[in-house]
Parts: C-alpha cells; sequence; structure tokens
C-alpha cells in the first residue's frame, strides 16, 4: 500500500495541459485564423454540412461553424473562470468561518452547507437562473457561482480546523490581527494546495453547466455564441441527420472538460501524496 | 439494541429530516419570492396585460401575494403542515395533484437508474480490482474520472442520435406512446401499456446510466483496493483461500457500508441528472415540472418540486447512516461521512 505512494513522481498530465493550452490560445487569438464573421448569418447557406468552404459545416443560421466555435470557446471558458472565481471566494470566506468560529456557530454553519447540499447543483442554477430571467454571462456565472461553494467550504473549514491552533496562527491573534489578515497571510497559503483540485474541477463543471443550462433554452440565448448555447440549436437540427452542429461543438466541450479533469486529479493525487510523505 | 434505544435514535432522525426540510423551504421560499417576475402571469397567462389596476390587486388579494412576505411563509407553513401545499398558479389545481400525476414517472426513471448503478458499479469494480494494474483496470479507471466531467445532455443527445435518429429503433422522447396515457397504467391492458412504458425508459435510463456508471465504479473499486491491500487478506491468502471467496465472501461485506455511503453521495448528483434527461427527452416528471414552474413564477410547485427533492435526498442519507450504523457498529456517531 505505502509502495503505491511512494513511486517516483507521476508524471504531469502534459497531453491534456497541451490540448488544452491549443485550445485557449485559439479561443484568444481566433481572429487571425477564422474565415468568416462569427455574427455573420448566411442565409442562403443554411445546415450545410462540412465542406471544403466550411470546413465544420454552417448551422441552422447559416454561421459558419468553424467561426463559431472559437468566439463560442471564450464565453464558455469566462463562465468558467468568473462562476469558479466567485464560488471559491465564498467558500473560502466561510470555510474560515466556520473553522475559526466556536463549535456551535461552526455546527450550524455546516449544517446549513449541509441543507444545501442535498439539493442537486443543477436543479438550484436553473431555479435561479429561471427566476431571473434573461441570463447574461455574468448572472449565469454568479448563480453557478453562487451554487458551487459548498463542498469547497466544507474542506477549507476542515483544513483551518487543523490549522487554528498552530502557533503562528495564535501568535497573529494574540497580536490583534484581523480576520482577512489572518486568512491571506496565514491560512490561505497553507490551505490552497489542498483545495486547487477541487478549484480547477469547479471550473470544469461550471463550464459544463453552462452549456447544459443554454443547452435547454435556460441559459444564453443563441445569438451570445457559447458551445452550449450553438448545441441548444442542434436538438431540432438533429432530427433532419444534422450531426455536425451537435457532434463539434459537443466534441469541443467534452475535450476541454476531460482535459481540466484531468489536470484536477493530478493535483488531487500530488496532494494526497505531499501529505503522506 | 433495546428497542427504547431504537426509538429515540429514530426519534432523533426524524426531527433531523423535519428541521432539515423547515430551512430548505425557508431558502427557497425567500429566493423565488424575492426575485423580479410576476406570478400572475402563471394564473392567468397572457390575458394578465389585459386586466385593470384593481382587478390585479384583487387577484393579488385573493392569491394572498400582497401580504408581508414573512405573513405569507406563515400561511404557507401552517397550511403546509395540514398537508395543503397550495394550488399550482399554472395548471390551477392542487400542487400536489399535478406532482402526484408526474411523480411515478420520475421515480421509475431514477429508481431503476440508481439500482442499475449500484449493481453494475459494484460488478466493475470487483472486475477491475481482479485485474488490478493491467491495461483493462486502467482504462475503465480513466474513463471513470473522464466521464465524470461529460454533461448528461452530451450523453442523451448521442444517445438518441444514434438509437432515436439514425437506427430509428427507439422513442426519442415521452414517457409512453401517443394515446397511452399514464393514468391508465398499471389498471387495465396492462402489458401492452407496460412494454410501451419500458421502450421509453431504455434512453433515458441508459443516458443516466452511462454519465454515472463509471465514476461510481472508480469510487468503489479504490475503496474495494485499499480493502484488498489490508493485514487480514493476507491471512486469508495464506490460508489458501480463493480469490473470488475472499472478494465475495470478506471484502464486500466490509467496504458495503463505503459503497451505500458513495451511492448516498450520489444520490443528488443523480437526481440532477435524471432531471436534465427529463427535459432532454420531453420526460414528464418532476425536473421538467419544476423547470417549467420556475420559469413561469409557479411558486407553490417550485417550492414543492424543491423539497420533495431535498427530502429525497435528505431521507437517503439518513436511511445510509442508520444501514451503516447497522452493518459496522464502529461507524457510530461519525454521522456517515466517509468519503
Amino acid at each position: 500500500m505505502i509502495k503505491k505512494y511512494l513511486q517516483p513522481h507521476e508524471k504531469k498530465p502534459i497531453t491534456a495541459i497541451s490540448i488544452l493550452a491549443v485550445i485557449i490560445l485559439g479561443c484568444l487569438i481566433c481572429d487571425i485564423f477564422i474565415p468568416y464573421d462569427p455574427t455573420r448569418m448566411m442565409l442562403d447557406q443554411i445546415s450545410q454540412p462540412p465542406s471544403g468552404a466550411h470546413i465544420f459545416g454552417t448551422d441552422t443560421l447559416g454561421r459558419d461553424l468553424f467561426s463559431v466555435i472559437w468566439h463560442g470557446g471564450r464565453i464558455s471558458i469566462t463562465v468558467g473562470l468568473l462562476a469558479t472565481l466567485i464560488s471559491t471566494v465564498i467558500a473560502v470566506i466561510y470555510g474560515t468561518a466556520a473553522g475559526l468560529a466556536g463549535k456551535k456557530v461552526d455546527d450550524l454553519l455546516m449544517r446549513f452547507t449541509e441543507i444545501l447540499l442535498s439539493i442537486p447543483q443543477i436543479l438550484m442554477v436553473i431555479f435561479i437562473q429561471a427566476i431571473w430571467g434573461d441570463a447574461t454571462v455574468l448572472s449565469i456565472s454568479v448563480v453557478i457561482g453562487i451554487t458551487g461553494w459548498m463542498a469547497v467550504a466544507k474542506m477549507v473549514r476542515s483544513e483551518v480546523k487543523q490549522l487554528r491552533n498552530a502557533g503562528f496562527v495564535l501568535a497573529a491573534r494574540t497580536m490583534g490581527a484581523g480576520f482577512f489578515y489572518i486568512l491571506r497571510k496565514h491560512l490561505m497559503p497553507n490551505f490552497m494546495s489542498a483545495i486547487m483540485f477541487m478549484i480547477v474541477t469547479n471550473i470544469g463543471s461550471a463550464i459544463a453547466m453552462e452549456a447544459t443550462l443554454s443547452f435547454m433554452g435556460l441559459g444564453l440565448p443563441t445569438d451570445i455564441i457559447s458551445w452550449g448555447s450553438l448545441m441548444s440549436l442542434s436538438q431540432r437540427a438533429m432530427l433532419t441527420g444534422a450531426w455536425w452542429m451537435l457532434l463539434i461543438p459537443g466534441i469541443f466541450l467534452v475535450v476541454t472538460l476531460i482535459c481540466i479533469t484531468d489536470i484536477g486529479e493530478y493535483l488531487r493525487t500530488r496532494n494526497r501524496r505531499d501529505k503522506l510523505m | 439494541m433495546q428497542s427504547n434505544q431504537t426509538g429515540k435514535y429514530i426519534f432523533k432522525k426524524a426531527v433531523q429530516l423535519v428541521l432539515s426540510l423547515l430551512v430548505l423551504s425557508i431558502i427557497v421560499f425567500f429566493v423565488s419570492r424575492l426575485a423580479p417576475g410576476d406570478p400572475l402571469k402563471a394564473y392567468y397567462g397572457e390575458t394578465v396585460e389585459r386586466m385593470s389596476q384593481e382587478q390585479l390587486a384583487a387577484a393579488e388579494e385573493r392569491l394572498g401575494l400582497n401580504d408581508p412576505l414573512i405573513i405569507q411563509y406563515a400561511d404557507w407553513l401552517s397550511n403546509a403542515v395540514k398537508g395543503d401545499f397550495g394550488i399550482s398558479y399554472q395548471y390551477k389545481q392542487p400542487a400536489v395533484d399535478v406532482i402526484g400525476q408526474v411523480f411515478g414517472n420520475t421515480a421509475a426513471l431514477a429508481i431503476i437508474s440508481f439500482i442499475l448503478i449500484f449493481i453494475l458499479g459494484l460488478l466493475l469494480a470487483v472486475f477491475c480490482v481482479k485485474r488490478e494494474g493491467k491495461p483493462i483496470d486502467k482504462i475503465i479507471c480513466r474513463i471513470g474520472v473522464a466521464t465524470n466531467s461529460i454533461p448528461e445532455f452530451f450523453v442523451a443527445l448521442i444517445l438518441i442520435l444514434v438509437f432515436a435518429v439514425s437506427l430509428n429503433i427507439l422513442p426519442q422522447s415521452g414517457a409512453n406512446s401517443v394515446g397511452m396515457s399514464a393514468a391508465s397504467f398499471g389498471s387495465s391492458g396492462g402489458f401492452v401499456i407496460l412494454t410501451d412504458r419500458i421502450i421509453h425508459l431504455i434512453l433515458p435510463v441508459s443516458a443516466i446510466v452511462i454519465s454515472h456508471l463509471w465514476y461510481c465504479t472508480y469510487l468503489m473499486r479504490n475503496k474495494l483496493s485499499d480493502e484488498m491491500s489490508k493485514d487480514y487478506i493476507l491471512m486469508l491468502k495464506v490460508k489458501g483461500l480463493s480469490q473470488n471467496r475472499i472478494i465475495y465472501r470478506h471484502c464486500l461485506k466490509n467496504i458495503m457500508p463505503a459503497c451505500i455511503s458513495i451511492m448516498a453521495i450520489f444520490l443528488p448528483h443523480l437526481l440532477g441528472g435524471a432531471y436534465v434527461i427529463e427535459m432532454v427527452f420531453s420526460y414528464p416528471g418532476l425536473g421538467r415540472l419544476g423547470v417549467e414552474s420556475a420559469q413561469l413564477h409557479d411558486y407553490n410547485m417550485l417550492m414543492l418540486v424543491c423539497l420533495i427533492t431535498g427530502a429525497m435526498v435528505i431521507t437517503a442519507n439518513i436511511i445510509a447512516q442508520i444501514i451503516n450504523e447497522k452493518l459496522s457498529p464502529e461507524m457510530k456517531e461519525e454521522r456517515g461521512r466517509l468519503i
């Protein structure tokens, strides 16, 4: 059992990192190489299968899929990052507060997260977004962020519980340091590595969440291009056999998600090994 | 355990359930009411735009929508305790009745998928552990990690594309064919209707199972693998027991509490997945009802859908805790937090 953990450093997920880098870079600089304006709707070329003129075909609005897909990636990845930023900030503050608080407050705060965890996140996201009405990139990120912090908060709390009685924290407290000072200077540097894998995984699940929501017509409208909103056009088109509208954005989405999960998984195993050493 | 103690124990768990549901109802209530949006639109549809101010005020008064929020909540709660969860603004019948019509559909979908995932996951986990370190084991683990991140709706769409559009052998939407109502299910003419329903369940169930099975297998496999490297297994091997006997007679029994916890933790994901799948397949169930009522600000309905979902998850967690404590007494007081 111990041998399993003492193996030489598990190899870095180089393939995942490089594929992800290509996708992100492509999204950032896509204006250089895309052949068509992604917002241009060529109404005479609706639902064309992949061909020489349109490498990935066109969608039901007559947009060139190859051009659209890179722009869609921008929005999807932005939502993923923004939502994760929001959820991480909430989780770190909430988790630290629970970890530093007395037993009663801590129990109360943790019971609350457990109750929130009892509703599937996708359900909460759907409900809040549907109630709020028309989605924008910001609103969708906020909704995903405020519904996705509970698991990380639990982790932060258990880390803080182990750190709270450490000498340096006590010293800072006796010298009158404030909550955010201790959090920033003493606690965060110590627990960040432990929650890093969750943060990375959360980026992936936020992207997936946005895609699901947009796909169901509750998220971004089709004129804001994201991988999810591209796929929302595909469901009806699919019945006529237009597979490319589903498969091409889908493959981009899934490959990105798998790469992110891979990196997250690597961080998790590395973290576990560091602890055992 | 003495009967008195058991009674106390069950009482404690019941209090826990009720308190959780109470907090849940408060959260859902205030989140939904504080958001902008007009519930009258759900009740009157488009006619709401042609109504006069007085009519609108009267309607709000009648539905109790112009009281302060605290009073609205107190009203709701006092009625809910009596089993009256209000009327659905959209369907104009008691929300409980509307949900009653579709609850069976969601339950069928969720329970069948849950059982399939549990059994197949366990079998695959055993399969992997027997071949630990071999390529097939590594491949299954990789799939487990990778599929955990693939959105359910994509899996569902691929299944529709292959089996409903290209091969045209399975229906792509609904819970039964046109003309066969869900109400007559289980009564007269049962067999045809039953097969029809099963055919309609194949794709949704497969979509849920495919998107969750592998990760579940992965978690169970890791538990089993850890168990297999314990000292007592070595002793059993020395005694000359076969690998099958060790796994099925000794290991599985010992990891069962952990597996049950995994499944309990899995339930919210599975239910969330089921709701998305319902949307993709236009399958009449809780998920579709919930999304509809959220869009139309049908508060009472929304509340009930959330509460039912929460109740299912919390109950499952409590049941998992009880089973765990029965199966392995040393885990008591750990509140079932195993992974």
